[in-house]
């Protein structure tokens, strides 16, 4: 009888938090999450419990105004039928994914936790239950990929301490005078990362207690990649964001790794909110693989794991056209792609391959649909297509790791080099160099990106290669088209570093073996 | 000197000089320095080739970084004798650009690193390096940084977009074998699909040369036979040589000869109407190129030497072309001259050894479409001499008149620098070509190229003079009205499209993903 508690407790919690304000709708909220770590006590071990303090803390950190919120028909229709779809599709998900032999009415509360946030996060009444529902959010990334890969308390409490990164990322702002230091500190430590991935220095695992980081393979690299970005092209403040993708990249708790991501689009959907929902899409779709793996028959989880990541990855691609989406998530997510594609059979890869394929047209037709629709700010076809060149190099396994290479390329581009707006026109050499590292032209980072994606992708098959060779003819006219989308707008960031992006973007363009070596696959 | 060093002599001159003349840019000097330098890489690249074995070849490797991406250097026949023609042709080029006066602009720095990414081209060891060697050309021919700039900007896309088609190549290679290095790929890697994707460079670059004829010509032009007819002429005969020399099938190679000799007649039906100066020699010259593709379909050892001597001389004929000259000059008349592939001319001799062969396997009546594009130019040419007013030597004039010579002498060219191309294109027994002082015999015939230029010389002379006052024989007309250029913006507008269909996009992109799920 007891295993079927935590529902009752979540059930009341959430009809007091949706009839209530102030303090009683914060305390629901708190009963909540008490129900979702009571069910993960039960469900895997009480160790875990220390999950629960960072939603708890996040949560009592996010006080409730004593009124309630005036609300319209619409508006409650809209929250109603959001909720209940969440819910639907929460109760699908446990149902399909049973936890051994346990209730599901013991196992959905986790799932049902997510759909509360989800539904906060869709259609909030007011700027704190959005932000409540992007740490619930957190919360159930974390809690869920626990239940189905249990890790000890330390993990799970660093897990469950992600949840706070939404408030952080919307109160916490580096002083401005210690920005300098922080971003030369991450340049540093990136470089020092950079340096030890071309030297081969071989790092051994860390493990503190239960907590376990890994810098093995292309993890050094990609962990420069994010610091670099991070750094360099930070908006306001919340350059400690790049950490977070390190610690995603490093941890070796499928739990941390990808709370730890949806706090980074927690973080940057707080600054960049009209490509939210793909963004959170993607991240679910991402950290459903490690449950699918634990709690899904045999018989279906591969091949919808490898969908899934395709289509996760789809989805960010999307998202990411600018702000700190495309500074960091974007590279967080896509490298930690490449991380796990290289455990897919070759038919699941066959089928990540296709997806992947049909996301790049997508992408690709998306802005051109746009620009026929009309309306709304164009939308830089050179992006999408260097995005669509990405999705198919990265499903390109080829015996070098050509594909991956590639990817690195068009990554360090789209995030780097290519993320604020040309807007002055270019005189001397400084504005021929910053001119070369953005063109097309040998030796910039794009074309090494894209030419390799061009080789990967007919490593893998025919019709992959003869779609990365058209998109690939597409970049060339892409600047005629691309001319009204390069004003620039508001949400485009400024890179603080100017001269980091062209320089690094030449050198990669004319040494591309050298960061073959340092992926070290 | 070790061979790594020599390789690169070319290279460092090109690259010094291009350095001083941006160090100390506005001197009068500079041209001589731009010029010299060139042609000593030219002489080095000469020099190289003269002291290469028969059938040597060698690879020079600089930086190992993939097995198919290895920065190398390809040292053959083939790749010295194209260097040696290009960086000579680009040195008379700049030496005709200094004899100008009053054009104050100083295009020495873009010339020389145009140079230098020809040589680039040509040297390069594999297929991948080849691709990067010519998007270093374009972008160093047009100087389009921006890729905005309008200069040129229809006709660089094309050509980007062309050699997209080499790096498909490259990367089959590298599917098929494991790398794209010359000395790598066996000869059955290439198929049809892959010979027609590289033919796209070939064919938009022989294009080209017909669209340098709009707009006003500058006094020399360094594109048609720095950036064009050299990478094409070198980029087909590499593949061939990939190939062992022929085509896939017989069928294709038939295909592709008719081809060439319609697109040549095409080229020569333009030119008939075309006033003398660049207008008429730009189609001239790309009918020239059509039957050098022709020609080089061929799978005969004698068409192979037919077809890389067309393709190496229409370098500098290219080169010719691109000065411009005073109307009524000596060195009008021989462009003229040079362009209508009479007896006597440069590409006449080729098309004599291309019928030779095809008369030795019973094809003879392969010649009749080639016959055709002949007399075409010849009318084209011929019809727009006009008297000379004045003889004076002038760059241009001297020029053409060597261009004259070594028609005549077939063997200054043909023993040094023709025959171990085309050895390395494919295997040329011993015999098949022997060139002397009086002509040029085969095992099929022979061509007594003096006797045939002095008599040539002769009854040309013979007839300006009968029919001095007559000249030109034809008026400038467009026989075919057709702009050579961008087509103009078609005034369309984009059909009305509702903003629900964003979501049947997606809808289908979540269908095909269902399936892709579903699929065991």
């Amino acid at each position: 009888m007891i295993v079927y508690f935590p529902f009752v407790l979540f059930a009341a919690g959430l009809l007091i938090a949706y009839g209530s304000a102030g303090v009683r709708r914060q305390v629901a909220t708190i009963a909540m999450l008490a129900a979702s770590g009571w069910s993960l006590v039960l469900l895997v071990d009480p160790s875990t419990a220390a999950w629960a303090i960072g939603p708890i803390a996040a949560t009592l950190l996010l006080p409730r105004a004593g009124e309630r919120v005036r609300s319209n028909f619409e508006g409650l229709t809209r929250r109603a039928v959001t909720l209940t779809v969440a819910v639907l599709v929460a109760l699908f998900l446990a149902t399909r994914l049973p936890v051994g032999e346990n209730p599901i009415l013991l196992s959905v509360v986790p799932w049902l936790m997510g759909a509360l946030g989800a539904a906060w996060l869709t259609s909030p009444t007011d700027e704190p239950e959005r932000l409540q529902g992007q740490a619930l959010l957190v919360a159930a990334a974390a809690v869920l990929i626990l239940v189905a890969v249990p890790a000890g308390p330390l993990t799970a409490g660093v897990a469950g301490a992600m949840a706070l990164v939404p408030i952080a990322g919307e109160r916490g702002r580096i002083p401005g005078r210690f920005r300098p230091a922080f971003s030369g500190v991450l340049m540093l430590v990136a470089a020092a990362a950079a340096l030890a991935a071309a030297t081969g220095l071989t790092l051994r695992a860390v493990n503190l207690d239960d907590l376990a980081f890994d810098a093995g393979g292309p993890v050094l690299l990609a962990s420069a990649i994010v610091l670099v970005a991070g750094s360099a092209v930070s908006a306001v403040g919340i350059e400690w964001a790049a950490l977070l993708a390190v610690l995603a990249l490093i941890t070796a708790a499928p739990s941390l790794r990808w709370a730890a991501l949806a706090a980074l689009v927690a973080v940057a959907t707080g600054l960049e909110r009209h490509a939210e929902r793909p963004a959170w899409l993607a991240v679910g779709l991402l950290s459903l693989t490690p449950v699918l793996q634990a709690l899904a028959s045999p018989a279906w989880s591969a091949r919808v794991q490898a969908v899934a990541v395709a289509v996760g990855l789809v989805l960010m691609l999307f998202a990411a056209r600018a702000g700190m989406l495309r500074v960091l998530t974007l590279p967080a997510t896509t490298l930690l792609v490449m991380l796990l594609l290289s455990s897919l059979s070759t038919s699941n890869l066959v089928r990540f391959q296709w997806v992947a394929a049909l996301g790049a047209v997508l992408l690709i037709a998306q802005p051109l649909l746009s620009s026929l629709i009309g309306g709304g700010r164009p939308e830089l076809i050179r992006d999408r297509l260097l995005g669509g060149l990405l999705l198919l190099a990265i499903g390109a396994r080829d015996s070098l790791g050509l594909g991956d290479l590639a990817v690195v390329l068009l990554l360090i581009d789209l995030a780097i080099v290519r993320v604020d707006g040309l807007t002055r026109p270019a005189s001397g050499w400084s504005g021929r160099l910053i001119l070369l590292a953005r063109s097309n032209w040998p030796p910039s980072a794009t074309f090494a990106g894209a030419t390799l994606a061009v080789i990967g992708a007919i490593q893998a098959s025919l019709m992959l290669g003869l779609l990365a060779a058209g998109m690939l003819a597409g970049m060339q006219l892409a600047p005629l088209l691309d001319r009204p989308a390069l004003a620039p707008g508001p949400e485009r960031l400024r890179s603080s570093l100017r001269w980091v992006g062209p320089i690094l973007s030449i050198a990669c363009g004319i040494a591309p073996a050298l960061v073959l070596r340092m992926l070290r696959l | 000197m070790p061979l790594a060093a020599q390789a690169l002599l070319p290279f460092f001159a090109l690259l010094v000089a291009a350095a001083i003349v941006r160090w100390r840019p506005r001197r009068n000097v500079n041209g001589w320095i731009a010029s010299g330098a060139t042609g000593i890489a030219g002489i080095i690249a000469l020099v190289e080739l003269l002291r290469l074995a028969p059938g040597e070849h060698v690879d020079v490797p600089y930086l190992t970084t993939f097995p198919y991406a290895d920065l190398a250097v390809r040292l053959d026949g083939l790749s010295l004798a194209f260097t040696a023609v290009t960086l000579i042709t680009a040195a008379a080029l700049m030496l005709s650009r200094q004899q100008v006066r009053g054009d104050r602009r100083d295009p020495w720095f873009g010339w020389l690193l145009t140079s230098a990414a020809a040589c680039a081209v040509i040297l390069a060891d594999n297929l991948l390096l080849l691709f990067i060697g010519l998007q270093l050309l374009t972008l160093a021919w047009s100087g389009a940084l921006d890729e905005t700039a309008r200069r040129r900007r229809g006709l660089r896309l094309s050509v980007q977009i062309a050699d997209i088609g080499l790096l498909l190549a490259a990367a089959s290679a590298i599917q098929s074998v494991g790398t794209s290095a010359f000395s790598g790929v066996p000869s059955d890697t290439f198929g049809l699909a892959t010979f027609l994707l590289v033919l796209l460079p070939v064919a938009v670059r022989v294009g080209a040369l017909a669209w340098v004829s709009s707009g006003p010509q500058a006094a020399v032009t360094f594109e048609p036979a720095i950036a064009w007819v050299a990478p094409a002429g070198y980029l087909l005969l590499r593949l061939l040589a990939l190939m062992g020399g022929r085509l896939p099938d017989r069928p294709t190679a038939v295909a592709l000869f008719g081809s060439g000799a319609l697109v040549a007649i095409g080229f020569a039906v333009l030119a008939l109407g075309r006033p003398a100066g660049l207008r008429l020699a730009a189609p001239l010259l790309a009918a020239q190129a059509a039957l050098a593709l022709s020609l080089s379909t061929g799978s005969e050892p004698l068409m192979t030497v037919a077809s890389t001597w067309l393709w190496l001389l229409l370098i500098p004929l290219a080169g010719l072309v691109s000065i411009r000259v005073a109307g009524r000059s000596l060195a009008e008349t021989l462009t003229l001259l040079n362009l209508a592939m009479i007896p006597g001319t440069v590409g006449f001799l080729a098309l004599w050894l291309g019928g030779l062969a095809l008369a030795a396997s019973g094809l003879l009546f392969g010649m009749i479409p080639v016959a055709l594009a002949v007399v075409l130019l010849g009318v084209a040419a011929l019809s727009r001499a006009a008297g000379i007013r004045s003889i004076q030597l002038d760059p241009a004039g001297i020029w053409a008149g060597a261009l004259l010579v070594i028609a005549a002498f077939p063997m200054l060219a043909m023993n040094p620098i023709v025959l171990p191309a085309a050895a390395t294109v494919r295997l040329v027994p011993s015999g098949t070509v022997s060139a002397s002082l009086l002509g040029i015999a085969t095992g099929f015939g022979g061509w007594p190229a003096l006797l045939v230029s002095v008599m040539t010389a002769a009854l040309l002379g013979l007839a300006a003079w009968r029919i001095r006052d007559r000249l030109p024989l034809r008026r400038a007309r467009d026989v075919i009205g057709w702009r050579i250029g961008w087509p103009s913006r078609p005034r369309l507008r984009p059909p009305a499209i509702p903003a629900w269909s964003r979501f049947l996009v997606w809808g289908a992109f979540l269908v095909v993903v269902a399936f892709a799920m579903a699929r065991p």
